[in-house]
């Protein structure tokens, strides 16, 4: 039987029949197949019977992400179906955001993302802004060849957790610093996580421009951006 | 079954779920079983080649020179020498002049342009010739080698162990002969042991003993045992090796086993064995000539024994070391030899036997590896059709590696993906994805991608292509040990194909008889 086939085969299959428990494991399946409608009526339906978003959130979309985060690390799933898991989960947190934050939870976490200035490579860090979303991220990615002043509207404006930046080339990445010396002269450096990737790069660079943490890629970018994110809440440093 | 494509892989994770999803799938859709490798590779792209038609008319002209000049020793074999005799050749001594133009006639005549070779599972039989490529592991290293236990004598566990991997190995399409010389078993047995791994471990086609024209009988009578009588009759089931032992000599030991083989119309590959400098001349267009040599007569001497049995145009030329008379592998001059070679053998018609994963690296370092993708790479697209030694040799073929094996079996699924060719269909063309991604954006979420990502490139199960730090946290592993990892894993996960019961028996007690029948011996 082919992929297809078996898809196919389950078509006629109600997710309001499911009982609570079996629905939270469906959507764990759907998030692993990249369904995005069925993430979006799953969500529904969860919240229909009184769930908080809150729960639906954790107990659905995260820990279905985590999973594929997991098998993705393992080289089970390929970036293709990566992408279409965050897609289907981004589907759910189109509908979880406005009641998250009606009820005064703190999302998972805000970044502001983009390629620096005189770098127009932005592969990479389309990827990172995409696994982010998969992890639950609300991602305001600006693009490429951004300017400090580009980054400090971007950061007005969103008021992200995170900041993070990319460059591909060798004769780009210390704008990096430029824009972290600029933030810790306006004295808002702190008010940040600062993210740094590209190939180029390593965790030295990172440490000698003066980042919290150097993402290797898009997966431990996904990895580590939530911890950090929590930790920074609780007034904690992590060291990633 | 797993195969070494998707090895390392988690296998896949399956918990309580209202329904089956993709996920539980996962781990089977990606897996290939034995039952799906391919029996051979069918060339879809140009062959490369290095003599224009002067040239190549020139070596065959040059060719005919020593054949009717210099001649060819056929030693302590009267019976060719009759052969020879009455089909016109001037027999003096054991030296054989021929006519200009008498051999080539006989192999143009009567030699087959491909055939094929059976497999007890008729899904891995195989054709030798035309537009395919047929792979076999390397052919008699007495060493083995590996990262754990280091450089030691080959035994028949490690023969079994080399059959196992073979069977396993979805780019080996022929079990291949001596995948090592089980030297802890007696010389005048082993062989008995070593055609029953080929015949209980595998499924796929095999090589017969050549190292006694009796061994060759016993062979023979095993695979009787194995096909039925009648079967061996009209079908060839056995490619063998028949080396000349250059220059311009064949001895006894393999006509002996090249004519009972021939008689009962099984295959041979007549392969003169050049080491450049030592045993042909050092340029490029002499040792081309003498191969060419070589082939023909040992060829027509096949084809005056039985018309029509099939035989293969073999060259194994490597160069030696003028500074040390050692044999050298995977350079220039022999990669010209090679293609040469095969040009030389498209002219006459006949399958071609070359290449392999050469080297004369002693570990599966970085020597290894380019020696042998040098030849690999060569041997492919030189239109090679029996590529003998394509996995696991080391130092000349003085030793099999473990490893090496692994990082050759992968240059052999790249192999065929090479010789495959574009792929100009609609999906090919790719247009849709071209029209839905557009300008500036990127393709690893487009349909297309989606529709083709899994086949889409070749993953190397030895390669690794993860970030440093990745790497790092992975251990620092270099290329040989994580192939270390992997033929312990293959070794661990290996299923012996099913072998009707009353034919192992029948074999076992074949072989229980003939050893029973004469001692031991060392020669």
């Amino acid at each position: 039987m082919t992929i297809n086939e078996t898809i196919q085969e389950e078509e006629d299959f109600e997710l309001s029949e499911l009982d609570d428990a079996e629905l939270v494991e469906q959507m764990h399946e759907d998030l692993y197949d990249g369904l995005k409608e069925e993430i979006v009526e799953g969500t529904s339906i969860l919240l229909e019977r009184k769930w908080s978003a809150d729960k639906v959130l954790n107990e659905a979309l995260v820990e279905g992400m985590r999973i594929v985060g997991v098998d993705f690390r393992d080289g089970i799933l390929f970036v293709p179906e990566v992408l279409l898991a965050a897609n289907a989960m981004k589907g759910g947190m189109e509908i979880l955001r406005p009641l998250l934050s009606e009820s005064g939870i703190k999302p998972i976490g805000k970044m502001v993302i983009g390629t620096v200035k005189g770098d127009i490579h932005d592969i990479g860090k389309n990827l990172v802004g995409m696994m982010l979303e998969g992890a639950g991220f609300e991602v305001f990615d600006i693009g490429i060849n951004n300017s400090v002043e580009d980054y400090f509207e971007a950061l007005e404006k969103h008021q992200p957790d995170i900041l993070g930046m990319s460059a591909l080339l060798t004769t780009t990445m210390p704008y990096m610093k430029v824009v972290i010396d600029e933030m810790v002269k306006q004295g808002i450096r702190d008010d940040y996580i600062v993210l740094v990737g590209g190939a180029p790069l390593n965790e030295e660079f990172g440490r000698a421009v003066g980042a919290d943490a150097y993402c290797r890629d898009a997966a431990q970018a996904a990895d580590v951006a939530p911890q950090m994110v929590r930790a920074r809440r609780r007034g904690v440093a992590v060291n990633a | 079954m797993t195969n070494i494509s998707q090895l390392g892989r988690d296998p896949d994770r399956s918990g309580r779920r209202a329904r089956p999803g993709r996920r539980r799938a996962s781990g089977a859709r990606r897996r290939s079983t034995a039952d799906n490798h391919a029996s051979w590779i069918e060339r879809k792209i140009p062959h490369f080649e290095v003599l224009d038609t002067e040239a190549l008319e020139l070596i065959e002209h040059n060719a005919d020179t020593v054949l009717e000049e210099i001649g060819i020793e056929f030693r302590e074999f009267p019976s060719a020498l009759e052969l020879w005799k009455s089909a016109g050749a001037d027999v003096d001594g054991e030296r054989v002049r021929f006519p200009r133009g008498l051999c080539r006639s006989l192999v143009e005549a009567n030699a087959p342009r491909e055939y094929t070779q059976h497999a007890r599972n008729p899904k891995r039989s195989t054709i030798v010739g035309g537009e395919r490529t047929v792979l076999a592991p390397a052919y008699g290293p007495p060493f083995v080698h590996d990262l754990d236990k280091g450089r030691r004598y080959a035994t028949l566990e490690d023969f079994h162990n080399f059959v196992k991997l073979t069977y396993m190995a979805p780019g080996l399409h022929h079990s291949g002969g001596t995948v090592c010389e089980p030297v802890d078993l007696p010389v005048n047995k082993r062989h008995l042991d070593m055609v029953y791994s080929h015949i209980k471990y595998t499924d796929k086609p095999f090589m017969g003993s050549v190292t006694h024209p009796d061994r060759a009988e016993d062979t023979l009578a095993m695979a009787k045992l194995l096909f039925g009588e009648d079967f061996i009759e009209k079908k060839t089931v056995l490619t063998s090796l028949i080396n000349a032992n250059s220059p311009l000599t064949f001895d006894a030991t393999m006509l002996g086993a090249a004519t009972i083989y021939a008689e009962n119309n099984q295959a041979t590959v007549i392969s003169p064995f050049l080491l450049a400098g030592a045993m042909s001349p050092v340029t490029v267009a002499g040792t081309l000539t003498q191969i060419l040599a070589e082939a023909l007569a040992g060829m027509a001497y096949i084809q005056l024994v039985r018309p029509g049995a099939p035989v293969v145009f073999g060259s194994f030329a490597a160069a030696v070391s003028m500074q040390s008379g050692a044999p050298t592998f995977g350079t220039p001059e022999t990669s010209l030899v090679l293609y040469g070679a095969g040009q030389l053998a498209r002219r006459l018609g006949v399958p071609f036997r070359s290449g392999g994963g050469l080297c004369a690296a002693k570990i599966p370092d970085a020597q290894a590896a380019y020696e042998a993708a040098n030849t690999l790479q060569t041997a492919a697209l030189a239109g090679v059709n029996f590529m003998l030694h394509t996995a696991g040799w080391l130092e000349g073929g003085l030793a099999m590696g473990y490893e090496k094996f692994i990082m050759d079996a992968d240059q052999a699924n790249m192999i065929a993906l090479l010789l495959k060719g574009v792929d100009m269909s609609e999906n090919g063309q790719a247009l849709d994805a071209l029209r839905e991604v557009g300008p500036g954006s990127h393709f690893l979420g487009a349909a297309h991608t989606l529709a083709n990502f899994e086949t889409a490139f070749y993953r190397s199960p030895v390669a690794d292509n993860n970030s440093f730090e990745q790497w790092q946290q992975d251990g620092s592993l270099d290329a040989a040990r994580r192939a270390n990892g992997i033929w312990k894993q293959m070794l661990r996960e290996y299923e012996p194909p099913r072998l009707d019961p009353t034919i192992d028996e029948a074999l076992v007690d074949f072989i229980q008889r003939r050893k029973s029948e004469f001692e031991d011996r060392d020669y």
